[in-house]
C-alpha cells in the first residue's frame, strides 16, 4: 500500500494500545481458571458456556475479517453493482445454519463433542471418513489462516506507512494473538472478539461517512457519474454473472456455515436461546457490514477512476488517506479504523488457529496418536502444534499472492465437501460411510482439479459447487445401493441421540 | 406420555420453499436489459429490487431463528431457573 498521510507514530501508538487491550482481556479470561488448561472443552469451547454478548460478537468478528473491507471494497470497485451479491451470500449463511445447527446443538451437548470430527466419527465410525474429513478441514483452515497472516502484514504496513516493516508487523501481532490465546483459549478469543467486533463496526460506519463526504454527500451523484462514464458497472448483470451469483450463494452459504470454527461456536453456546438469539442478530449484520463496504467500493469508482486490478487493491488505503486529510476528527478516526481492520483480521485468525489446534489435539493426536493421553496433554499438544503451524504458514506468507479474493474461493472448494456427510448424516439414517467417503474424495478431487487447471468456474459455476454436486449424488445413490451390515449400522441407543423427542 | 412440542426448521417445508423463492428474487436473472432506470436512492432499478429482497431475506431468517426453533429451550431455561444447569 502507498504511504498514508496519517502513517507513522500515531499509527504505532494506536496499534500498541489495541495490542495491550487484547493482552489484558486475554489475561483476565484465563485468570483463576485452573480447569481451563486441563479440559478440552474448557480450553477450546469456553466450557460450553458462552453467553449472548460473547457468542454474538465472536460469530460476528470471526465471520467478518479485515478482508471483508480491504478485499471487498476493491471487488465492488471493479465489478460494480453486481457485487451486491456480497450482502446476500453473507446473509444466506444463517439460512444454512438453520438446516443443521438446531439439531447439531442438541446432539453436541448430549455427546460432548469438541470438534466437528467428533460428530463425523460418532456418526460414521469409519477411519477413512474421519481421516479424509480431518485432512479437508485442516487444509481449509490452514489456507484461511494463511490468508489472514498475509492480510495482517499488508494492513499494518499500510497503516504505519512502512515504518514497521511487513515481517515485523506480522510477527508482533501473531505473538500478541498467541499470548492471549495461550492464556485464555476460547474464552479469550470470544472476549477479545467483543472489543475487535465493536471497533470494526464503528470503523466501517466512519469510513462510509468519510467516503460519502468526499463524493459530496450524495450517493445518487455517484450513480449518475457511473452511468455516464462506466455504464457496464451498473447495467443488469449478464446471465453468466447471475449464475455465478447463485453459485456463490451455494459455495459461501454451505462453506462458511460448516467451517470448523463456526461449528465449534454452536458447541460453545451456553443455551439454545443464546444460540438462536445470536443467529437472529447475525442475519442483520451483512447489510451494515458488507453492504456499507459495497457502497464504499462504488464511491471509489468516482473518486479514483481508472485503477487497474493491482491499483484497485489499494483502494481502502487511498481512500483512508483522503478521508484522514478532511480534518482532525477524521484523521484520528482513520487511524482507529485501520487499527480496527488489524483487529478484525486478528479476531478471525485467532478463531481459526484455535480451531486448528483443537483438531490437532482432539482429532489427530487424541484419535490416532495417543488416545489415552490426559486432556491436559492433549491441550498442550494442540497449543504447541498450533504455534508450529503458524510459523510454517508465515514462511509461505512472506510471498503473498496477488489478490486476496482468489485464495478466498480456493479454501471453500475443498472444505465444503464435508457438508453432505455433516448435514445429511444428521437426518438420514441410511447414509452410509463408504459412499460418504467416496463422495467426499471425488468431490474434493473434482473441485481441486478444476481449480488448478484454470477452470475455477464453468459457465459461472464454481468448481467447488460442481464437486459438491458429484459428492451429493455419490452419497445419496451409493447409500441407497449399499446394504449395511448389522454392526456397521448405528446402534439403537446411539440413534436415540439423534432423536429429539424424549 | 406427554409429547412436548418441538419446533425444528428442517421439518417445515414452507420455510425452505419461501427461502428458495426469496433467493430466486435476489439474484437478478429475471430482469430485462432496460431495468437500469429509474435510479432509486442511487441504486439502478434492478439493484434496488435485489437489495430489497436481500433485506427481506435477513428479516425472514432472523424471524425464523426466533420463532421456528425451539427444541430444548424450555427444558434448559427451566433447569436454569432451578439452578441445576451446569454445562461443561
Amino acid at each position: 500500500m502507498d504511504k498514508l498521510v496519517f502513517a507513522g507514530m500515531d499509527g504505532i501508538i494506536i496499534l500498541s494500545i489495541f495490542a495491550i487491550i487484547m493482552l489484558v482481556i486475554g489475561y483476565f479470561s484465563g485468570k483463576g481458571q485452573t480447569n481451563l488448561h486441563h479440559s478440552l472443552s474448557g480450553y477450546y469451547l469456553a466450557g460450553r458456556n458462552l453467553g449472548f454478548i460473547a457468542l454474538f460478537f465472536t460469530l460476528y468478528a470471526t465471520q467478518y475479517s479485515g478482508n471483508t473491507i480491504v478485499g471487498y471494497a476493491p471487488t465492488g470497485y471493479r465489478t460494480g453493482f453486481s457485487w451486491l451479491q456480497s450482502i446476500s451470500f453473507m446473509t444466506i449463511i444463517i439460512g444454512i445454519y438453520l438446516l443443521f445447527a438446531p439439531r447439531l446443538y442438541v446432539v453436541s451437548k448430549r455427546r460432548k463433542f469438541v470438534t466437528p470430527t467428533d460428530w463425523l466419527e460418532f456418526r460414521f465410525k469409519s477411519k477413512a471418513v474421519t481421516l479424509l474429513s480431518i485432512f479437508l478441514m485442516l487444509w481449509g483452515l490452514g489456507n484461511y489462516l494463511l490468508e489472514q497472516l498475509v492480510a495482517i502484514g499488508q494492513a499494518v504496513a499500510g497503516m504505519t506507512g512502512g515504518t514497521i516493516p511487513y515481517e515485523i508487523a506480522v510477527v508482533a501481532f501473531v505473538l500478541v494473538m498467541l499470548t492471549y490465546e495461550w492464556m485464555g483459549g476460547m474464552k479469550a478469543v470470544a472476549f477479545t472478539d467483543v472489543m475487535q467486533g465493536l471497533v470494526l463496526m464503528v470503523g466501517v460506519f466512519v469510513f462510509l461517512a468519510g467516503a460519502l463526504y468526499l463524493v459530496g454527500g450524495s450517493f445518487s451523484d455517484v450513480t449518475r457519474y457511473i452511468a455516464d462514464n462506466e455504464p457496464a458497472k451498473l447495467g443488469v448483470p449478464k446471465m453468466e454473472v447471475s449464475v455465478n451469483w447463485f453459485s456463490m450463494l451455494v459455495l459461501v452459504g454451505l462453506g462458511a456455515s460448516i467451517y470448523p470454527h463456526a461449528v465449534q461456536r454452536i458447541y460453545s453456546a451456553e443455551s439454545e436461546r443464546t444460540l438462536k438469539k445470536s443467529f437472529a442478530r447475525m442475519a442483520w449484520m451483512p447489510p451494515i457490514t458488507t453492504g456499507l463496504v459495497f457502497v464504499v467500493g462504488i464511491c471509489g469508482i468516482m473518486l479514483f477512476p481508472g485503477l487497474d486490478t493491482a491499483g484497485s487493491e489499494q483502494l481502502v488505503g487511498l481512500m483512508a488517506n483522503k478521508i484522514a486529510a478532511i480534518n482532525g476528527f477524521y484523521y484520528w478516526m482513520m487511524i482507529i479504523f485501520f487499527g480496527g481492520i488489524v483487529a478484525a483480521i486478528i479476531s478471525t485468525a485467532d478463531s481459526v488457529l484455535l480451531s486448528f489446534s483443537s483438531m490437532l489435539s482432539n482429532d489427530v493426536y487424541g484419535k490416532f496418536v495417543n488416545p489415552n493421553a490426559s486432556e491436559h496433554r492433549k491441550v498442550m499438544v494442540g497449543k504447541i502444534g498450533g504455534i508450529i503451524a503458524i510459523f510454517f504458514l508465515l514462511m509461505i506468507a512472506w510471498n503473498p499472492p496477488g489478490t486476496l479474493y482468489q485464495i478466498f474461493v480456493l479454501k471453500f472448494e475443498l472444505l465444503v465437501q464435508v457438508f453432505p456427510a455433516f448435514v445429511l448424516g444428521l437426518y438420514w439414517k441410511r447414509l452410509a460411510a463408504k459412499p460418504v467417503f467416496w463422495g467426499m474424495l471425488i468431490g474434493a478431487v473434482v473441485a481441486g482439479l478444476l481449480t488448478l487447471t484454470g477452470y475455477k468456474t464453468v459457465f459461472g459455476i464454481h468448481g467447488g459447487v460442481i464437486g459438491l454436486t458429484a459428492n451429493f449424488i455419490i452419497c445419496v445413490v451409493g447409500s441407497m445401493l449399499v446394504t449395511v451390515s448389522a454392526d456397521e449400522s448405528l446402534k439403537k441407543e446411539e440413534m436415540a441421540v439423534l432423536e429429539l423427542e424424549a | 406420555m406427554k409429547t412436548k412440542s418441538v419446533k425444528e426448521p428442517i421439518r417445515k417445508k414452507w420455510i425452505w420453499v419461501l427461502l428458495f423463492i426469496n433467493t430466486l428474487l435476489i439474484v437478478p436473472w429475471y430482469f430485462p436489459k432496460s431495468a437500469v432506470e429509474p435510479f432509486i436512492f442511487g441504486f439502478p432499478l434492478w439493484a434496488f429490487v435485489s437489495t430489497f429482497f436481500t433485506l427481506v431475506l435477513g428479516a425472514y431468517l432472523s424471524w425464523l431463528c426466533l420463532s421456528q426453533w425451539n427444541i430444548v429451550e424450555d427444558e434448559e431455561e427451566n433447569a436454569k431457573g432451578k439452578g441445576d444447569v451446569n454445562h461443561g
